[in-house]
């Protein structure tokens, strides 16, 4: 009973909360923004700035993130009115959402909140779970990937995933990194060289392999397997590449590569990743959206988020007060 | 969101919510003591007591001591718990408040250090009303920035930014009124150049009290209204 | 101190110990099951001395006894003289000797029971030979003389070995050219039946299809006329061989005094057992155990080797392997991968469980009923009409055998597949759609490899339990004897349709349908080990397949 009413309470302000930032909100709520935004330091210094013998103020303001606004965003992919359902149960209600190209967006939100859910119906991967059923759209690119006539397959080829547990196939390194390639039926040898050197390479893993690629990937340690499987799946360059969890299972400076890697990758991917680890989540992305009961209650910048949040389930459930 | 006294004490670390209560109470207690120290450096300055003015200036050490002890736990904090959003807010705000009271503390040392030197040349020298009166004025605001931060109180913490302006008002009528008095009687001069000091060192402790404030609706509002005016912070907060 | 039984018990040791004790208790089983029929199957290969004694029956009967001992219980007095034989003695039991005394053509039988207490004198002299032959049985007696078309060229007195060397030399070139007719006439003359059946096939097969045009006739007959000159050619070398073989004979007395003469022709080997020192005892067994191994079966079974049993085993059971693996692996892949989970699949698991407790000889007559007479009829119908009335594969043969036995083996594969699919971890199969393969290239590039170790497990179960069968054997396909093997050299290779033959079924053709029971008991054990052997080898030849494949496709232990 108390659940379905904290439901209630929460449906109306994710609607305004997550995708129409309210622009009196935003400006009150930071003003650091605004006054960086003003004097235009972002990406471009100021040309006619004097240089001074003491810090280069501009150089403060150049760190990413402060300034992000989902406004100013390329949308990726556009969640609209999603429901889902297992069988009886709702598992996501009303989810509406935009993931912002290039940019690192973090699923955060206790067990069984459904962030694993809603990153596994952006490539369908919740097809293959019996009595699954959408409703509502998730666009990409201005189509709608659960219209009939999608290809399923070009569909994951183009939203790439990587899973919580390494899951590198019992073949060989290379025939790992090659094998969405050969799915895609290129088996030209030079080909499959460079891809898969270009794939080891983007996943900070070549130094470590290249000397064995012929050997089974399942002598690997986890983290290297990890980048493996993250290698394995950029090597079909997809736009998009959704992580479920993807440094649980890793000791903390695997974790780190793992996280060094993501900043790397989002110059060429757009990024979505589930983690359980609110740490990681503010370490690694642009944008932060907290889920609660298949309820997406917060979405937006990831330094607001972590600083100060707008929901009190968000505060609650960041600072580890959610009971 | 907006915070309340009782959000801290609602975490499921029972050791964490005891860390953060302790850190608060710590800042209150050294909080306390510089209020304390204010209230005797201007009794010790208005009274010409200098034993009082002596106990205050020994006891700055403690104070410098509670800051590094504050900030120690602030540290510890940080690198253990890593603080998101408010109790983040709360240890920034924390660290900061402390930095402003040890400022406080000082000029309340300095203010007792001139009080020994008006009390050593004997009799009471013109500017005392006005000192006494800015001095109450500003204890107050320390007084009453504290009780925001205690109670997590943004109107209250809004009162001592506006009276900050009050007390830079009064700082000034008084400023004119004593340098007039200094060009009617030159010989008084080095007397009330150090009834100056005392009123530049109360209009500072004024300052540091709307730091204080400025934290605690940083801390309770999430938003930085650091150097704004009291009308710019007024609006913001009803905005929110 | 001294435990308490409740301790005791507390402490698991008990359970221990039980657990121990069953394990042991199986072991000793099994090796002992081994070393029964190791010990009574290896021993018949033995050359055992011959002895030679006087037998002096109470009855005043008395004779000469050749032969060798093979076997020796204790009878009870009462017994022996129920059954007519005056016995004196006062012991409660006598020994009675099973003597193999060969020269059935001369006694009519092989063996003979003699009484301890009647035997006298007894020695082994070294100069009585043993001669193995194609017909009759062994031969045991002495060499007296040996004769060439008739004509005496060297004779010995009874008991003397001076004509033995050249008695050997002569044995060595009749056993040659024994073995040069039996390649004519079972390869050559073979080959060319064969060939001429097919031209007659051919023939029919014309005639049937209505184009037996003078044209065509003209050209089988070329052809036939050139293999029938072949044959000529043959036929005529045979009997320049046949005159050859039969040019030597020698005569020997046998153990009752009478004199015979025997055809070289007619000699497998020739021994003097009581000469044989230790190591020609083992030359001579090492040969004659490859001989059981490698040759072809004599005297109803009893004699010579059971090459074209294991042959046949072997063959049915890697033809019952290629065709249950696919069948069994695309069940199961339905069953778990694309068939809707339900009531339907799983009332088809609970039907292919049961289908394993179907008695075997249940199986033999469906594959009797629908494999032979309607498929292999309505085969015969559609392909092979030339043949008919003769049946090609309406009738029992290998492939029939092979298919039933798939059937029998089915459930086991596909309940161990589906074993072996499910076990997959989601994650991997998640892997490889997440990368865009679709399920069918997700199944056949990942899944399946990794699923291969429990299929081989299924096929080494499937093995394991085909190679055991018998019973549905005898219906679709296994003979007592069988001409040729069905793997030769006349083209298509591979006869499916012919029969074959077995060692299970061997081994209840030797040991219970021999009109020889004697001879044929040590073979039974001897193709009875060969049998476990057999079995055993395909067994570990899958396993090793299984655990290079456990190897390649080490599951992600997560």
């Amino acid at each position: 009973m108390e659940a379905q009413a904290e439901n209630k309470v929460t449906e109306a302000p994710v609607a305004t909360g997550a995708q129409t930032q309210d622009p009196a909100n935003n400006a009150t709520g930071s003003s650091m923004t605004d006054t960086q935004n003003v004097t235009g330091s972002q990406g471009k210094p100021a040309a006619h700035e004097t240089k001074s013998h003491s810090i280069d103020i501009s150089s403060m303001n150049r760190g990413e993130g402060s300034s992000l606004s989902l406004e100013q965003e390329t949308t990726c992919l556009d969640v609209r009115n999603m429901d889902l359902f297992y069988g009886e149960k709702q598992a996501l209600f009303d989810v509406n959402m935009t993931i912002p190209k290039q940019r690192v967006t973090a699923f955060i939100g206790p067990s069984g909140c459904g962030k694993s859910t809603l990153l596994r119906s952006l490539n369908r991967m919740n097809d293959l779970v019996d009595g699954c059923r959408i409703t509502g759209e998730i666009n990409m690119e201005g189509q709608n990937i659960y219209q009939k006539n999608v290809d399923v397959a070009e569909l994951r080829r183009r939203v790439g995933m990587v899973f919580q547990k390494p899951n590198p196939f019992p073949k060989s390194i290379y025939e790992n990194v090659a094998y969405g390639l050969r799915i895609q039926g290129i088996n030209k040898k030079r080909t499959l060289d460079e891809a898969v050197e270009w794939a080891l390479r983007s996943a900070a893993l070549w130094d470590e392999v290249k000397d064995r690629l012929h050997e089974s990937a399942l002598g690997m340690s986890g983290g290297q397997q990890q980048r493996l499987v993250i290698a394995r799946t950029i090597a079909v360059k997809p736009e998009v590449l959704l992580l479920d969890e993807p440094a649980s299972a890793l000791d903390p400076i695997s974790t780190l590569k793992i996280e060094e890697l993501i900043y790397e990758l989002k110059d060429k991917f757009t990024i979505a990743i589930v983690t359980h680890n609110m740490q990681q989540a503010a370490r690694v992305s642009d944008y932060t959206a907290f889920m609660y009961m298949g309820n997406l209650i917060e979405f937006g910048n990831t330094d607001m988020l972590f600083t100060n949040p707008k929901e009190k389930k968000t505060e609650d459930y960041i600072t580890g007060r959610y009971g | 969101m907006e915070i309340t006294t009782e959000t801290h004490s609602h975490h499921i670390s029972q050791q964490f919510n005891n860390e953060l209560e302790d850190l608060k109470t710590h800042l209150l207690a050294m909080g306390g003591l510089v209020e304390k120290q204010v209230q005797d450096a201007i009794y010790a300055l208005t009274e010409g007591d200098s034993a009082v003015a002596e106990e205050v200036r020994a006891n700055d050490r403690n104070i410098n001591e509670m800051q590094i002890r504050i900030d120690e736990e602030c540290t510890r904090i940080l690198a253990r718990r890593q603080p998101a959003a408010s109790d983040l807010r709360l240890v920034m705000a924390v660290t900061r408040a402390t930095s402003d009271l040890e400022r406080i503390g000082d000029e309340a040392s300095k203010i007792a250090r001139h009080a020994i030197q008006l009390a050593e040349e004997g009799e009471p020298p013109r500017g005392y009303i006005e000192t006494r009166h800015i001095g109450n004025h500003v204890r107050n605001m320390v007084k009453d920035a504290l009780t925001a931060f205690a109670r997590f109180d943004t109107d209250l913490a809004l009162k001592v930014a506006q009276e900050d302006k009050a007390v830079d008002l009064e700082y000034r009528s008084a400023m004119r009124a004593l340098v007039t008095f200094m060009m009617e009687d030159p010989r008084s001069i080095s007397r009330v150049l150090n009834i100056i000091w005392v009123l530049r060192a109360l209009e500072r402790i004024g300052d540091h009290a709307d730091n204080i404030a400025e934290y605690v609706i940083y801390l309770v509002k999430g938003m930085d209204v650091r150097h704004s005016s009291p009308e710019t912070i007024e609006q913001r907060l009803s905005n929110d | 101190m001294r435990e308490s039984l409740g301790n005791w018990t507390k402490s698991g040791s008990p359970w221990i110990w039980l657990n121990a004790g069953a394990v042991a208790i199986s072991v000793i089983m099994v090796i002992g099951l081994l070393a029964l029929i190791a010990v009574r199957g290896l021993g018949h290969f033995w050359p055992a001395s011959i002895m030679e004694a006087d037998v002096r029956e109470l009855n005043g009967n008395s004779f000469h006894l050749v032969g060798e001992k093979v076997e020796t219980v204790s009878v009870p007095v009462e017994q022996i003289r129920a059954a007519g034989i005056e016995i004196d003695t006062d012991q409660e039991l006598v020994d009675r000797h099973l003597i193999k005394i060969g020269n059935r053509d001369v006694h009519g039988t092989d063996f003979r029971w003699v009484l301890e207490d009647f035997i006298e004198e007894v020695r082994y002299p070294e100069n009585l030979i043993a001669v193995e032959r194609h017909e009759w049985g062994n031969f045991y007696g002495y060499l007296l003389a040996l004769k060439e078309k008739d004509k005496t060229v060297a004779v010995q007195a009874a008991g003397e070995n001076s004509i033995w060397p050249e008695f050997k030399k002569r044995v060595d070139r009749a056993v040659e050219i024994h073995d040069e007719i039996y390649q004519i006439e079972k390869h050559e003359i073979g080959r060319i039946n064969y060939a001429i059946e097919r031209l007659r096939l051919k023939e029919r097969r014309l005639e049937i299809d209505g184009e037996n045009t003078p044209e065509n006739l003209a050209e089988l007959n070329a052809e036939r006329s050139v293999l029938n000159a072949e044959y000529e050619v043959l036929q005529q070398q045979l009997a320049d061989l046949y005159t050859a073989a039969n040019r030597d004979s020698f005569v020997a007395r046998a153990m009752n005094g009478q004199e015979i003469e025997v055809s070289l022709s007619k000699v497998v080997r020739v021994y003097q057992p009581n000469r044989m020192d230790i190591l020609d005892k083992m030359g001579f067994y090492s040969a004659k155990l490859w001989e059981f191994a490698s040759d072809d079966p004599r005297e109803a079974n009893t004699e010579g080797g059971i090459f074209p049993a294991i042959f046949g085993t072997v063959m049915m059971v890697l033809l019952m392997s290629v065709l249950v693996t696919p069948f069994g692996v695309i069940a199961a892949v339905y069953l778990r991968e694309y068939a809707k989970q339900g009531f339907t699949t799983r009332m088809i698991r609970i039907a292919v469980n049961n289908l394993a407790g179907v008695p075997s000889v249940v199986y033999g007559v469906f594959g009797l009923g629908f494999f032979i007479y309607f498929l292999g009829g309505n085969i015969d119908q559609l392909f092979f009409p030339e043949a008919l009335p003769a049946p090609t594969f309406g009738t029992p043969g290998l492939m029939w055998a092979s298919l039933t036995l798939a059937l029998l083996t089915v459930p086991v594969v596909i309940v161990a597949t589906e074993e072996g699919l499910a076990r997959i971890p989601r994650s991997v199969r998640e892997g490889s759609l997440a990368l865009g393969a679709t399920k069918a290239e997700t199944l056949w590039r990942v899944v399946l490899p990794m699923a291969s170790p429990a299929m081989m497990t299924g096929v080494i179960l499937a093995v394991a339990r085909a190679a055991g069968e018998v019973a549905p054997l005898m219906l679709v396909g296994v003979v007592k004897l069988a001409p040729s093997l069905p793997l030769d050299g006349n083209y298509p290779f591979i006869h499916l349709d012919q029969k074959f033959m077995h060692l299970g079924f061997h081994i209840y053709d030797v040991g219970f349908q021999s009109p020889n029971v004697e001879a044929a008991r040590p073979l039974v054990y001897a193709t009875a080990l060969l049998l476990v052997i057999v079995i055993a080898l395909l067994n570990f030849s899958a396993v090793a397949i299984r655990n290079h494949l456990r190897e390649k496709y080490k599951s992600l232990e997560m």
